[in-house]
This record gives structure tokens, sequence and C-alpha cells, in this order.
């Protein structure tokens, strides 16, 4: 019973709804970055349209990869996203019962798309690629610790739990984390992790397509890329939701929460696109030092305040 | 002596940790009949090898700490030789080295053995166990007693400040020999004493569970950074079999049921999937001679069975869900935040730590598979003969043993390893803080691939065509530098400011135990030898000025 249940959530949210946000969101966020730029901008469509071409391309792959690992790695990836996101949607959709997973599994399970591009970078044998994997892996291990220090936050405030239903529950009750001292910092801090989780500018340095011509991807092609393309749209939604169960209220399907949830949710994928087209790209060293450096600190003093109770 | 008369005693635990050196001396010897064919000395070998499993299983056993201190110290001569066996030129040095750390921590094993015997009036574990009373840490002669057992826990598994023979021990000696003693036998028999260290004799005070997990979490970081930037692979499985061992003391030290069962679950992981690493990694040096990571590349299209095994145990060690490494480290954070509900703010720190370390991980052994496995192959792994250069069945077997119950620890967690092992082992059964459902998630992620699978089918996947690798335009053949082997990839670590000063005393050895040791001695004995020049003036006068001092003593 609970596997038919755990079928239906998996199909329904996990992978269609999931992917008609993301969809709509990397739309939103072509959109805006082309007004930024004082061109039209691309139809509603045009993100589908675009992975529906991919689908029909032939895929290459290019002599000395390993062929074997060379396609699997965007599986995994793609699994992956799609697991935590009907962790996050039982989570949500169930009235405070938790299932599946706790934090610390969605957690480790956002880490798991990272590694399967540069998985799939190395399989490639493409120099380029190498160096953008080796690019991506320093970013997971410069971002990981002030992420996990972040997420460390409302577990702290919300009275020692890990169950995401009970940050959620604590949050019903006594208002969203991210209005207390600690909860705003470590939001801030969470919300520059996500930015470098989708390796978008000023993180985008793994792929970054004028000096490594796309670096972890720049072998990958048809559906292949198309595959890794949905992942990354997928995730576009994905973060953002994690972020508003944890840090924001979370999802609830009663009147005026519903539509408080599309604000945050629009809101934060707008600050997403903002961010990406006011900056320039910081070079990998410089990424780490940022991660490691004054975000660390920001995410020990979001801690400090927490435990005080702030 | 009362009680002295039961020696032997066998309880869950003990059985537990009994069959698992049991299950990897079987594997070893299986292995070894494949990876040691043709070398000399192989019956000194297999008869080191078996008298460490009978040791072992002797230490394990026994139920006297008199006793048990005996196998423990006689487990060193078979572990002096089997690494003596190794083939780099290095080997006898490292055995040695490895012998006085172990030895000299051993000696203080006895000593704090003595302190205890005085303090109980009995060095029988049965009557811990049985009286169920433990000493209390609170007396300065309990907590000696305590500090001089636990060194000799720390070295033989490995962690900081004694860890310094693993990494050597690790590239100079025999992968076989890698997997089962640092990687398997001593991590179990090291946290099998602390277990009963920490649960069963001594009574532990919060200053020292602290101290227990702040030692776990500077070894899981400490090491880690040393393992990224190492350029031999099984030097870098070494630094790893340090650092697991951090989450294990980590895990023990929260006090709290869940952390040791975490604490106790990660050995048995870690057992598995280090030594499916070490014996994967020795099928690729059987192939390559050597395991420089600079001269290897590309080996997956070669040893495709090797590399699954690898990349599971791999992902395994990361703590990437499903796999067994995962589950137990996600019991040890539950502990730490057990612990952390009664405590002060310190375990945000160990937390962290921890978390943190298993990214790290993750990305050295992302290095390590691009080094390895993927990459372009070195001119030398593309001038190997033949076509079929995967091992034979004998090597093969153990590793695909040990990456199959990786996968099997990890997704049906509860029902086996924990139902099973751990629970009755520490004769309790911990309310979990957190979630997780290995088997649900696992098929959510079949699920998921299905369906990655089924977009594949939808567009045209399997029409693929093989094209050149595009490098700017440029034909990668004709520019072998621009080959990337992926030593150098986390160079950008070793230069930021602050980390590349630790780096560098590192590399200066200014935290290597023996090392500092050995200079202090050495210091020593070179200012006695200066004054023993062997001059008979000198020795005159240093005659006179004794004479002297005993004048003005007896005279004042």
């Amino acid at each position: 019973m609970t596997y038919l249940m755990y079928i239906g959530y998996l199909v329904v949210f996990g992978v269609a709804v999931t992917a008609v946000i993301g969809l709509l969101a990397s739309w939103i966020d072509r959109k805006v970055t082309a007004r930024v730029q004082y061109r039209v901008g691309p139809p509603l469509l045009q993100p589908v349209i675009d992975l529906v071409k991919l689908l029909g391309k032939e895929t290459l792959i290019p002599s000395g990869a390993s062929r074997t690992m060379f396609l699997a790695a965007p599986l995994i990836g793609f699994a992956s996203v799609i697991a935590v996101s009907t962790i996050l949607w039982t989570n949500s959709l169930s009235g405070g019962r938790s299932f599946l997973g706790d934090l610390v599994v969605v957690v480790y399970l956002l880490a798991v798309p990272s590694m399967s591009i540069i998985l799939g970078g190395f399989a490639s044998g493409n120099p380029l690629a190498s160096v953008g994997a080796s690019r991506e892996m320093k970013l997971v291990m410069a971002y990981e610790l002030p992420f996990v220090l972040a997420c460390l936050v409302p577990v702290i405030l919300s009275g020692y739990t890990l169950k995401l239903g009970d940050i959620v529950g604590y949050q019903t009750q006594h208002g969203a984390i991210a209005l207390s001292g600690g909860g705003a910092l470590a939001l801030i801090v969470c919300i520059l992790c996500m930015q470098a989780k989708l390796a978008l500018v000023p993180f985008d340095a793994p792929e970054a397509e004028t000096e490594i011509c796309g670096g972890v991807l720049i072998e990958y092609s048809g559906p292949v890329l198309a595959l890794y393309r949905l992942m990354k749209t997928m995730l576009l939604f994905v973060l953002p939701f994690f972020i508003i169960i944890v840090f924001m209220g979370g999802l609830r399907l009663d009147g005026i929460h519903l539509v408080l949830f599309v604000l945050k949710y629009v809101g934060l994928v707008a600050l997403i696109t903002v961010i990406r087209n006011t900056n320039p790209r910081l070079r990998i060293d410089q990424a780490m030092r940022f991660f490691w450096g004054p975000m660390t600190v920001v995410a020990v003093i979001a801690v400090g305040l927490a435990l005080m109770g702030w | 002596m009362n009680g002295m008369h039961i020696i032997f005693r066998a309880d869950r635990l003990s059985i537990s940790v009994a069959v698992f050196v049991a299950f990897f001396s079987v594997l070893i010897v299986c292995y070894s009949l494949g990876a040691m064919r043709g070398k000399t000395r192989l019956g000194l070998y297999y008869g080191c090898v078996l008298i460490t499993f009978l040791g072992s299983l002797g230490a394990v056993f026994a139920d006297n700490l008199v006793l048990f201190i005996v196998f423990w110290g006689f487990l060193g001569i078979p572990l002096y030789l089997l690494i003596g066996m190794g083939e780099a030129e290095r080997a006898s040095y490292t055995a040695k080295k490895t012998f006085i750390l172990i030895g000299g921590t051993d000696c203080f094993m006895l000593l704090g053995l003595a302190i205890l015997w005085q303090l109980a009036g009995h060095p029988g574990l049965a009557q811990f166990r049985m009286s169920g009373i433990a000493l209390p840490l609170t007396s300065t002669a309990a907590i000696m007693a305590y500090l001089c057992l636990l060194s000799g826990t720390l070295a033989k598994a490995g962690a900081l400040p004694f860890h310094t023979w693993v990494p050597d021990a690790s590239e100079d000696t025999h992968a076989s020999v890698a997997a089962f003693l640092p990687a398997a036998l001593d991590k179990l028999l090291g946290i099998y004493f602390l277990m009963r260290l920490t649960l069963e004799i001594f009574h532990m005070t919060p200053a020292m569970n602290t101290f227990l997990m702040a030692l776990g979490s500077i070894t899981i970081i400490a090491a880690v950074m040393m393992a990224l930037v190492q350029h031999d692979l099984k030097r870098l499985l070494g630094y790893h079999a340090v650092s697991q061992v951090g989450y294990m003391i980590l895990g023990i030290g929260t006090g709290s049921v869940l952390g040791i069962a975490g604490g106790l679950f990660h050995m048995l992981n870690n057992t598995l999937y280090k030594s499916c690493l070490f014996l994967a990694g020795g099928a690729v040096e059987q192939r390559a001679g050597t395991t420089d990571l600079g001269r290897l590349g590309g080996y997956a299209k070669a040893m495709p069975i090797t590399f699954g095994t690898f990349l599971i145990a791999s992902l395994a060690i990361a703590g990437v869900p499903p796999f067994n490494g995962f589950a137990s480290k996600w019991m040890i954070y539950q502990g730490i935040l057990d612990n952390g509900q009664y405590g002060g703010g310190l375990w945000v720190v160990w937390l962290a730590a921890a978390m943190a370390g298993s990214a790290l991980t993750l990305a050295s052994f992302m290095k390590l598979i691009h080094a390895v496995f993927l990459g372009q192959p070195s001119t030398q792994a593309a001038q190997l003969p033949g076509d079929s250069r995967e091992s034979g069945p004998a090597m093969l077997t153990p590793m695909v043993i040990l990456a199959a119950l990786c996968v099997v620890f990890g997704v049906l967690a509860y029902s086996i390893p924990l139902r099973l092992v751990v629970f009755p082992s520490i004769h309790a059964h911990p309310e979990f803080l957190g979630l997780w459902r290995p088997v649900a998630a696992t098929f959510l992620l079949l699920l998921g691939l299905g369906a990655g699978v089924v977009i594949y089918w939808l567009g045209a996947a399997m029409k693929t065509r093989e094209t050149k690798p595009f490098v700017g335009g440029e034909t990668l053949a004709d520019f072998s530098a621009m080959r990337v082997s992926g030593t150098e990839f986390y160079k950008t670590v070793q230069d930021m400011p602050f980390l590349n000063t630790v780096y560098r005393l590192a590399e200066k050895k200014a935290f290597d135990v023996y090392d500092v040791g050995a200079k202090l001695t050495f210091s020593f004995s070179r200012v006695l030898g200066a004054c023993h020049s062997g001059e008979l003036p000198r020795y005159l006068a240093w005659c006179l000025a004794g004479t002297l001092i005993v004048l003005y003593l007896l005279m004042r």
C-alpha cells in the first residue's frame, strides 16, 4: 500500500509537477535575464522545445570515454533529484507526518546531482571536462561546510529534531525560522549555497563557457544532455522548495498559505536570477575562500544565535 | 584470584567481531591466491595471516585483561613481519616504525592495566560485566589508566595521534596486507577494545566524552585533508583508513546509545568498504605495476568489474545514500544530536566536522576515481598489452562479495546488520531521532533510474556515434601534455592561506609522533654523545667537575 502511494507521489509530484514548475521557473529566469539585457526573450514553451529538440538528436560519445559511466552518470543524478523531490513532497502533503527520510538524508541526496555531473565529466575523457569537474568538486567541498552549519539552525530552533515534518510543524506554531536572527542569517547562507549548487554565476566556474567551453558538459549531446538539463531544471524547483520547508514555513495547502508559498518560491527564483545577472564569475579559489571564509563565519554566528534561542 | 579461572568467554559483541575476523581472513586468503602468485616467502606470508587470525580470535574472546594484552601484544609480531614483506624500498623502515608505535603503546597499556588492577582489585573483564560496576573516571589514577589503555586502542585502530603507521604501511606493503590489517582486523580489534573500555570497564564522564568526540572530529578532518593531496593510491586509501576511525570514536564518544550503535555499525561498514577499496587498488597495482596516481588512468575500460566494486565502495565510504556508510554515519549524527541536547554548544562543531568531512571524503574519492579509472589513460596505461586485463576470479570474488555487502548493509540496514549484530551487541534498542527508510528510498531511486531510462528511450539515446573529444578544435592525441591526470586537482586547497602552512608542516612530519619522538631521542643522545668524545682530558674534567659538585653538596 505504502509502495503504491510512493509510486503515485513519485510519478505525479516527484517527476511531473516538479518538472513543470522547474521548466516554468527556468522560463522566468530566461525571460527576466533577456529583459535585463534589452532582449525580447523566449516564448513560454521554449524550455520544453529545447528538451524535445535534444531528445531527437543523436548521442555523440567521445573516443576514449568510459562508455557505460558516461551514459549512466546523468541517470544517477536524475534519480536522486526525483528521490529528493518525492521526499519533500510526501513530507509536505501528509500534514506533519514524516516519510522516507529526514534533513540529513535530504542534505546528502542533494550532493548526488553534483557528483553525477562530476562522474560524467570524468568519464568523457576530455581534459576540459576533467578541469571543470574538479572545479565542481572543489565547489561542493567549499559550500558543504557553511550549508551544513546553516541547515543545523532550524534543527536547533525547532527543538533538536531532524524530521522535516517536525520542523514545519514548529514553524506552523511559532512562525517561520527565517524570522529569527539566526534563521535569517542561515537563510542568506543557504541561498548563496543554492546558487553554487545550481552552478550559476558567480559560481559557474565548473561550466565557464568562455574558459573551458562548458567544462563538465562539453562532450554531452542529445538525450543524455537533455537528461542533465532536465535534472538542473528540476533542481531549480527542488532547492528553493527545500529552503522554503526548512526556513520559510513550508508548504500549506489552505487558501492564503498556498499563495504565500507561490510568492516565496517566485521570490527565491527572482533572487537567483538577479544574483546571476549582476555578478561576474569568481575564480574557483576565490569561490572556495568565499565559502570557507565569510560564509562559514556567518553560518557560525547564525548557529550561535540559534543556540541562544534568538 | 577470585574468578581468574574464567579465561575465555563469548558474548554477542565478541562473537560479532570474531565472525568478521574469520570472514576477512577467508576473503584475504582467497584474494592472495590470485594476488600473491609467484611471490617469494609465501609460507611466511600465509603463516602470518593464519597466526593473525588465531591471535585476533584469542584477543576477542579473552575474558581477562592479562590474557587479552598477551594476545594483543603478540599480534604486533605478524603485523611487523607482514609489513616488512612489502616490495617497497622503505618496507623494512615502515615495519620498524609500526612495531615501535604499536609496541610503545602496548607498554602504556601494560601500565594502564597495572593501575586498573590496583584500582579494581582484579583484571577480569568478566567481573566488570557481571557486577555491572564500572570504574568512575573521577580519580587521577582512573583517568591515567583509561588514557594508557586508550592509547593502545588508538594506535591499533589508527587514530590521531598514533595514526602515522597506517598511511606508511598501506603504501609500502602488499594491498592484501593493507586490506587485512589496517583496514579490517586492526579496526575491529581497536574499536572492540574501545567499546569494552568505554562501556564496561570505565564509567564515562562528560569531560572524557568530549575529549573522545574532539579526538574523533580532529581525526576525521585532519586525515581527510591529508588524503586530498596524496599522490599515491594506497597511501591515499591509508589516510582514509585513519579518517574513518574518527567517525567510530566520535560515535562511541557521544555516550548516547544511538551514537555507540552507530560507531559499532560504522566499524563493520568501514571494514567492508575499506577492504574492498584496498583489494581493488591492489588489482590495479598488479596490472599497472605502480600505484603512482600520475601514471595510472583509464582503467575502467580494461577492468570494468574492479571499477564497479571500487565505485560502490567509494560511494559507501563517502556516505552516499542508500549505501552502508550513510546508514552508520546517519546514526552517529543522531548520537551527536542526542548528546547535544543535554550538553553545551560544542556538539555543533563535532557534527559539522563529521558532515563536512564526508564531503571532503567524496572529493578525495572523486579524484581517485578520475586518476585511476576514468580520465585519459597515461601513456604507460595505454601501452598495456592484451584485450582482457581484468583480474582473475580469485581476486575478483572477494571484491564483489564486499561490494555486494556494502549495498546489502545499506539497503537492509535495519533487518540485517542492526537487528542481528549491532543492537544485540550493545544490549539496547535505541529510538531514532531522525527518519530513514532505506528500502523505500532505494525503491524510489530505482524508479528514478527507470524514469531516466524511459527518457533515454523516448529520445534516440541508443543511436550513438563515436567522435573525437573536443579540445578547442585541437586533436587530443597530438598533445600528450594536455592530459589531466587529476593528481593536482586539489592544489587550490593546498594553496589556501593558513592551510598552506599546515600542509608544509605536515610535509615536514611535524605531526608524526614517531618522527617527533625520534628527533627528540636523537637530539638527547647527541648531547650525551658530545660529552663522550673519547678524549681523556675531557673525561678528567667531567670527573673533577663531579667531585667539586659532590664536595659542595657535602660541605654545604
